[in-house]
């Protein structure tokens, strides 16, 4: 990391004294004196009992506690997602905006292909299903709720964590969510959080395995128990790139690494396939997943351009191997254009066709 | 007081959406509404957000959410960086890309220059208003500053002019 010129630290002391504490984590005077704000704005929101020499001394703290790495949505406590107010504590990763955003497109792929009046015809009696891997906060499953409720007069949005804390955060999150009003009540009963490990699906005692029992098509063509929609956002950090400085300090000392990186340990099984790469290990398991339950949609999260191609890849050789979910079409979109930004992988499968495998590209 | 309720109730925004009631129901007569805001099509513009190289996603937390709107037509470019909110952004973005576009499009028609004439007219008569209660106060005390002059001037000067404090007199003639 370069070093901050001095000039640029007078610069901030004079427009305030504590915005070189800010410097240190926010590189630009721009971004510090943005954090500067809204870190002054929540000292002055929670004074309402203290006197405003409290106020000064807290704001203080908390630029001393952001000066040493620690995120400001930490230290703030919360994380605005979509029209959402995310709680973020320690131990669980907190929300990133382009997982917002994609949370967004599936929202909108979930309404054109899926919906009613979308040609999709999902039958009234029988609720849309939707699971989340890899919840943590519980952001997606509550940001797709509050997307698509007024649309499906039922839904079903379960979340998978492997982290108690997290489950234990994602359903106060719903709690939260519903008391300020930004979510509906029926919130609390369509949406739930449940303990599993993704990696763990194959075995057949497992908690994950549990949840998709009633999920689980079996094999005559009645499909209307499948599952319709999978998303995800797994730990996909190569060990190299956590260890190598490309994943930020803040990051990797106080965000947990069980969200980040995917166990090198629990590859083994894996490290015969062809162009295995460790970071996309969670992928493998979730296409498992979808070739068995026959997934209508499935959004996934990957760390950059070339993981997305990787992982779209790895998805097509998995799900051609059944010939049910051979007609599935993988495309790659982009959140933000640039190549080292998460891109989202999309699978969809009509249940009716049943062509070759297609692998576009937009 | 009443007057001041009043001008509460109807003129700001942020007052109306909150949850009081006004003691009039109906709308002040020199208040028209402003002509409605320009929709832009979704098609004219281009939502970008965070720019710039390097990683994105898990490996790095970005709490700068800014969010660049381009209307397309127009090439105006609108930057909003207001809060840590990405779709409260993206609306204040929207909305101020939509002023000005309308801006460019009727000039002085537009809504956002009604709303700036309307707002320097407000603060024109207010500084009339109270220029005028000065002048007034002004004469009523040079009056009886007078009045009083006179009437211990036998007795000779014992406070001055100026004793009575200039705060102690609005209050009294109020």
């Amino acid at each position: 990391m370069p070093r901050i010129p001095t000039r640029l630290i007078v610069e901030a002391y004079q427009h305030d004294a504590l915005l070189p504490l800010l410097l240190r984590e926010c590189r630009t005077l721009d971004s510090a004196k943005h954090e500067l704000r809204w870190l002054r704005e929540h000292a002055l929101r929670v004074k309402s009992e203290a006197t405003p020499h409290f106020s000064r001394t807290l704001l203080r703290t908390m630029c001393v506690a952001r000066s040493k790495g620690i995120p400001l949505q930490y230290i703030l406590g919360d994380q605005p997602f979509g029209d959402l107010d995310i709680k973020c504590t320690r131990g669980v990763l907190i929300p990133r905006q382009e997982t917002e955003t994609i949370t967004y497109h599936a929202a909108k792929l979930i309404l054109d292909k899926l919906s009613k009046d979308g040609g999709g015809g999902i039958d009234k009696n029988r609720p849309l299903r939707i699971i989340d891997l890899c919840t943590g906060t519980g952001c997606i499953p509550l940001l797709l709720h509050s997307l698509l409720s007024p649309h499906f007069p039922k839904i079903t949005i379960t979340g998978i964590d492997i982290s108690t804390v997290a489950i234990g955060l994602a359903r106060e999150n719903r709690e939260r969510n519903v008391r300020l009003g930004l979510l509906s009540k029926r919130a609390l009963t369509d949406v739930n959080f449940q303990h599993g490990n993704v990696l763990e699906y194959a075995d057949h005692t497992s908690a994950l395995n549990k949840v998709f029992q009633d999920v689980r098509v079996p094999p005559s063509p009645h499909l209307d128990l499948g599952c319709d929609v999978i998303i995800s956002n797994p730990p996909y950090i190569s060990p190299q790139d956590y260890r190598n400085g490309t994943t930020s300090r803040s990051v990797r000392m106080f965000e947990p690494k069980l969200a980040l990186v995917p166990p090198e340990e629990s590859s083994t099984p894996l490290l015969g396939e062809r162009n295995f790469q460790i970071e996309d290990l969670f992928y493998y398991h979730i296409a498992a997943i979808i070739a068995k339950c026959m997934v209508r949609l499935t959004v996934l999260e990957c760390g950059s351009r070339l993981q997305a191609m990787r992982v779209a890849t790895l998805c097509r050789n998995i799900l051609q191997k059944r010939s049910e979910t051979s007609g599935a079409t993988i495309s790659v979109w982009s959140v933000t254009g640039v190549d080292t930004h998460p891109y989202a992988v999309l699978i969809q499968m009509s249940l009716n066709n049943k062509g070759p495998c297609q692998g576009q590209q937009r | 007081m009443l007057r001041h309720l009043r001008r509460l109730s109807t003129c700001t925004p942020s007052a109306q959406l909150l949850p009081k009631r006004s003691l009039s129901t109906s709308q002040f007569l020199s208040e028209k509404a402003l002509p409605p805001r320009l929709k832009l099509l979704d098609a004219d513009i281009t939502i970008s957000y965070l720019k710039g190289t390097g990683p994105g996603g898990q490996k790095i937390n970005k709490t700068n959410s800014a969010v660049q709107v381009i209307h397309k037509p127009t090439g105006i470019v609108v930057k909003s960086q207001a809060t840590r909110s990405q779709s409260q952004n993206e609306k204040i973005a929207r909305q101020l890309l939509a002023d000005k576009v309308e801006q460019l499009l009727k000039g002085d028609e537009s809504r956002a220059a009604l709303k700036a004439e309307r707002e320097r007219k407000k603060k024109a008569s207010r500084a009339k208003k109270s220029r005028r209660k000065y002048r007034e106060l002004e004469e009523k005390k040079g009056v009886e500053s007078g009045g009083w002059k006179g009437e211990v001037d036998g007795e000779g000067l014992r406070g001055g002019e100026g004793k009575p404090q200039d705060g102690d007199y609005v209050v009294e003639v109020k």
